[in-house]
């Protein structure tokens, strides 16, 4: 259980799964990078990002703005109807703006960013603590809850789920800002047991409501943007939580959650499904929940043990998990070399592919899986392929640029007109062929499935794809990148 | 549903399809040839056996975002509606009465039409026990038909098509969006959907790429399949030539790669071809069902369809914003019920609205209404039983939940009597308990 993968069966294959899984892959230097450290020292460059240093600057209004808030609460008591109204349109305006601009930022982190296994990371907690800007129209605390994933990726779970519960995003997405000893709201005291730490069925009903009781205090300084613990809404008395009774805090009821030898299954157990593409078996998962427990609940022995495996590097592992559309997009940028387009673009096709960023359709974050996969989504997949290949727009309407609602971020007919005036870069094909592998279609077809797959296509694929290029006349870059696109428009493509 | 009649059945075969249950539309055309053949009052009448091209048509349109029943079906003459909203309370002459109580929106002049020729049914009152006031949970309830504390993974639509309809032709179920609504999701291959009929296809400028791309995979066999057989079944071409076992997420892309070929070139070439015979208004909900009618006009064996309306959720400045809504509904699905009239297939066709929840019975202080419960939905076409279902849930302060409305109708009674009345099928299978139908055709 959990033994480390032998030096003997560590190759490029091994080397390219543990960067598209634990990243979000790249070309193939970077594999053979990795290949070349052996499987330990692999794993550590990518779990130990903190040596790599990350000089990605902030978005500018990724701060407090105690001025701009005096301002809007002057207008809200003292502005006449219209100039109220006037400010209810900038406002929308400005959050939407900020949106989208930070929705870009995080893509071009991912993209491009040093530290792919940490984006990765922020990536699965964005998911699993699922906050939604449907709800949480403010880009600022959106991007607060978002660096907070990244600060504790990997540190401790009772403390990052301590600070998750008391971020500004939390409490407005979970009614906590408004709960209170009169009138306790137990919403974020149920999903933080049922979908955050424990799953159902691992706690009652009273646990939910003499938690609420316990959380009560904990509410949100809208003028100051961040937590603020208020004593006089909070009930002191005796609460009876999963099977305890003391004059509980909210503190008290994270740490007795994650204490839970329940909390420790669900979360390695979900950390697994994430990175292996499947859930771990019963005495998986019970070897995984060890590991986590005996290092004291920190996820970076957890992580390193599950990525040394041999379970995750079994066959039933290997090119098995449906690409997320952002893995998609991102893993094709990073293994083509190419940009990242402009972020009303890029949002727009991971929204197509169903991943909205900042705006997960329900409380459970993305099912994921095959339920990327509907014969829309697929070929949607290929016609993006065609235009991130060839640097064109990608056929979208208004609804593929908006979110559901424009709160969240619905560009609407202004957005398709913002389209016509977007450029994109495009597959430089000198960047990624040698004029040998040019020159010569065998060598080409290889260079890419390599690039593209890892590992070799089936010998009538293959021979599809050379029969293509010997129809060419002349073997331009136009019909390379129709080689590539159609590589890209294969099953084989969207699973990593 | 086998995919193969036997000798021995075809006697139980014909009876049932002279009874008039639908066959499973996947019944290869040249079979059902033969049953007419063979069946001398089917050759002779009008009526034809039922096949793909005469099925019964569901289209189920959504509202999302939790559509306010009280001011769509308007208790108009209710001192309690009037006090517990005095601001976004509607009154006047231009409501579209229905009788004594009750009357229609005033936007909704679409439905006026509608209800005059008697084509329109309202179902008041419907909702579910212990109702959920969370848009996620409410429509997962509604899509899945599960109980409020239970969660399905598959839909009630994907779960008749898994009972009622064998084979594994994609186009069991349409629905236009960019997203699979939960209703079609099935252990099997779940229905499509598509957003565009001109980018439903791999888009490709060069020569030879196309093709290339269906020998890459292994799709040739998809487009011929299509051709050979007119009433869209291809069960047996498919089972040659695709792998089916094995659970690989590459297969089940593959799987999908097939739906997605061997649908795409039979609705573009329906969506290029077929003209509509009505005047749509240029909404997104205009604009889907008049891709449906032409869908449905151009002989897509579908049974099922699934449009959706967004922007119900009026927690602020509620009159206007649903009144705009309202009419788009009532406009759209007007043109769409003349379309169909035009086409002759009218009396195939049935439209059920839903929405997750209604609203609560007393405004906000915002002039909105917050999430509720119980909501009216709507019944259209001419086989309806036209006029009012259910009962309006009473506003009486002490008659309800928490400010909502308790509902009269459990929504799974409505299923009950479409699937049955309508589709033809048993309800039990899909619904998982015995639902009493609601008769409404």
């Amino acid at each position: 259980m959990l033994k480390p993968l032998p030096v003997r069966d560590w190759n490029y294959a091994m080397a390219a799964h543990l960067l598209n899984r634990a990243g979000f892959g790249g070309p193939p230097r970077e594999i053979e990078a990795l290949a070349d450290r052996g499987p330990e020292s692999a794993v550590n460059f990518l779990v130990d990002y903190e040596s790599i240093l990350d000089p990605t600057p902030n978005p500018a209004w990724a701060k407090p703005d105690p001025d701009r808030l005096k301002k809007i609460r002057e207008i809200n008591q003292q502005g006449t109807p219209e100039e109220k109204k006037q400010l209810q349109r900038e406002e929308n305006q400005l959050q939407r703006d900020r949106l989208m601009e930070l929705r870009g930022w995080w893509l071009q982190r991912m993209a491009v960013g040093p530290r792919p296994f940490q984006e990765k990371m922020v990536l699965f907690w964005h998911g699993h603590f699922a906050t939604s800007a449907e709800k949480v129209r403010n880009a600022y605390y959106l991007w607060r809850q978002n660096e907070l994933f990244r600060r504790l990726a990997t540190e401790n779970w009772q403390h990052l789920l301590l600070e998750a519960g008391k971020d500004p995003a939390m409490l407005v997405w979970l009614d906590q800002a408004q709960s209170s000893r009169q009138h306790p709201n137990e919403n974020f005291a149920r999903e933080v047991m049922e979908l955050f730490a424990l799953g159902e069925g691992h706690y009652t009903e009273r646990d939910v409501t003499e938690a609420a009781r316990a959380l009560t205090g904990w509410t949100l300084d809208r003028a100051r943007e961040k937590f603020i613990y208020r004593p006089q809404i909070h009930d002191a008395g005796p609460k009876t939580f999963l099977g305890r009774t003391g004059s509980w805090s909210g503190d008290d009821v994270i740490e007795q959650i994650t204490a839970q030898p329940q909390s420790a299954r669900f979360i390695t157990g979900k950390l697994w499904n994430y990175f292996a593409g499947q859930p771990p078996s019963e005495e998986l998962n019970t070897g995984l929940a060890a590991v986590f427990r005996a290092s004291g609940g920190h996820f970076k022995p957890l992580l390193r043990a599950m990525f040394r495996s041999g379970e995750f590097y079994q066959a039933s592992v290997l090119r098995n998990q449906v690409k997320s559309p952002v893995q998609w997009l991102v893993g094709s940028v990073r293994a083509l070399e190419c940009p990242l387009p402009a972020p009303l673009i890029s949002c727009g096709m991971t929204r197509q592919l169903g991943q909205d960023l900042f705006a997960p359709p329900n409380v459970k974050g993305w099912d994921g899986g095959t339920s990327w996969i509907t014969t829309n989504t697929l070929l949607a997949r290929y016609n993006d392929a065609e235009s991130l290949v060839q640097g064109t727009l990608p056929p979208m309407g208004p609804g593929d640029l908006g979110g559901k609602t424009k709160a969240a971020g619905g560009g609407g007919k202004k957005g398709v007109r913002k389209l016509q005036r977007v450029r994109m870069g495009g597959v430089e094909v000198g960047k990624i062929l040698t004029p040998e592998e040019r020159a010569n279609q065998s060598l080409l077809v290889v260079s890419l499935e390599r690039r593209l797959f890892q590992s070799p296509l089936k010998g009538d694929q293959k021979r599809t794809l050379l029969d293509f290029l010997a129809s060419r006349t002349l073997l331009n870059d136009d019909d390379i990148l129709a080689a590539i696109r159609l590589m890209m428009s294969t099953p084989q493509y969207q699973v990593t | 549903m086998k995919n193969e009649i036997t000798l021995q059945t075809r006697r139980e075969f014909l009876r049932t399809t002279v009874l008039g249950s639908s066959l499973s539309w996947t019944v290869p055309a040249f079979l059902a040839n033969t049953l007419t053949a063979l069946h001398s009052e089917a050759a002779d009448s009008a009526t034809q056996v039922v096949t793909g091209s005469d099925a019964t048509i569901l289209v189920v349109l959504q509202m999302a975002g939790g559509n306010d029943g009280l001011n769509t079906v308007v208790p108009y003459a209710n001192d309690f509606y009037h006090r517990a909203r005095p601001h976004i309370g509607l009154s006047g002459d231009k409501l579209i009465k229905l009788n004594d109580e009750l009357a229609l929106n005033p936007a909704l002049t679409g439905f006026k039409s509608l209800h005059d020729a008697g084509q329109l049914a309202v179902v008041q009152g419907v909702g579910y026990p212990n109702p959920s006031r969370s848009h996620f949970r409410s429509t997962e309830i509604w899509q899945t038909a599960s109980a409020s504390d239970r969660s399905e993974p598959y839909g009630w639509l994907g779960r008749y098509f898994d009972n009622a309809c064998g084979g594994s032709d994609p186009t069991a179920g349409v629905a236009i969006g960019g997203q699979l609504p939960q209703a079609f999701f099935a252990k099997h291959p779940r229905g499509i959907c598509l957003n565009n009929p001109q980018n439903y296809r791999f888009l490709s400028k060069g020569a030879g790429t196309e093709e290339s791309y269906r020998k890459l995979n292994d799709l040739e066999m998809a487009g011929l399949a299509a051709e050979d057989d007119n009433s869209g079944g291809s069960i047996g071409s498919l089972a040659a030539g695709m792998p089916m076992q094995g659970g690989s997420a590459v297969d089940f892309i593959s799987r999908t790669a097939m739906d997605a070929q061997m649908s795409s070139d039979k609705i573009r070439d329906i969506a290029a071809k077929v003209q509509t015979q009505a005047t749509y208004p240029g909404s997104q909900l205009g604009t889907s069902l008049k891709l449906v009618a032409k869908l449905i006009g151009g002989g897509l064996p579908s049974r099922v369809y699934y449009v959706s309306q967004g922007g119900y959720d009026t927690h602020t400045n509620q009159v206007g914003a649903q009144a705009r809504l309202l009419k788009d509904l009532g406009d759209a699905t007007q043109a769409f019920v003349q379309d169909m009239k035009a086409q002759g297939n009218l009396p195939r066709v049935l439209v059920m609205t839903f929405s997750e929840f209604g609203r609560r019975v007393s405004e906000n202080a915002s002039g909105g209404t917050d999430h509720g419960a119980a909501a009216p939905l709507f019944i259209v076409g001419n086989r309806v039983k036209a006029g009012l279902f259910g009962k309006q849930p009473s506003l009486a302060p002490q008659d309800l939940h928490q400010g909502d409305l308790k509902y009269n109708l459990d929504f799974r009674n409505v299923y009950a009597g479409v699937l049955e009345n309508w589709l033809k099928t048993k309800s039990l299978p899909i619904l998982g308990k015995a639902f009493e139908p609601l008769s409404v055709v």
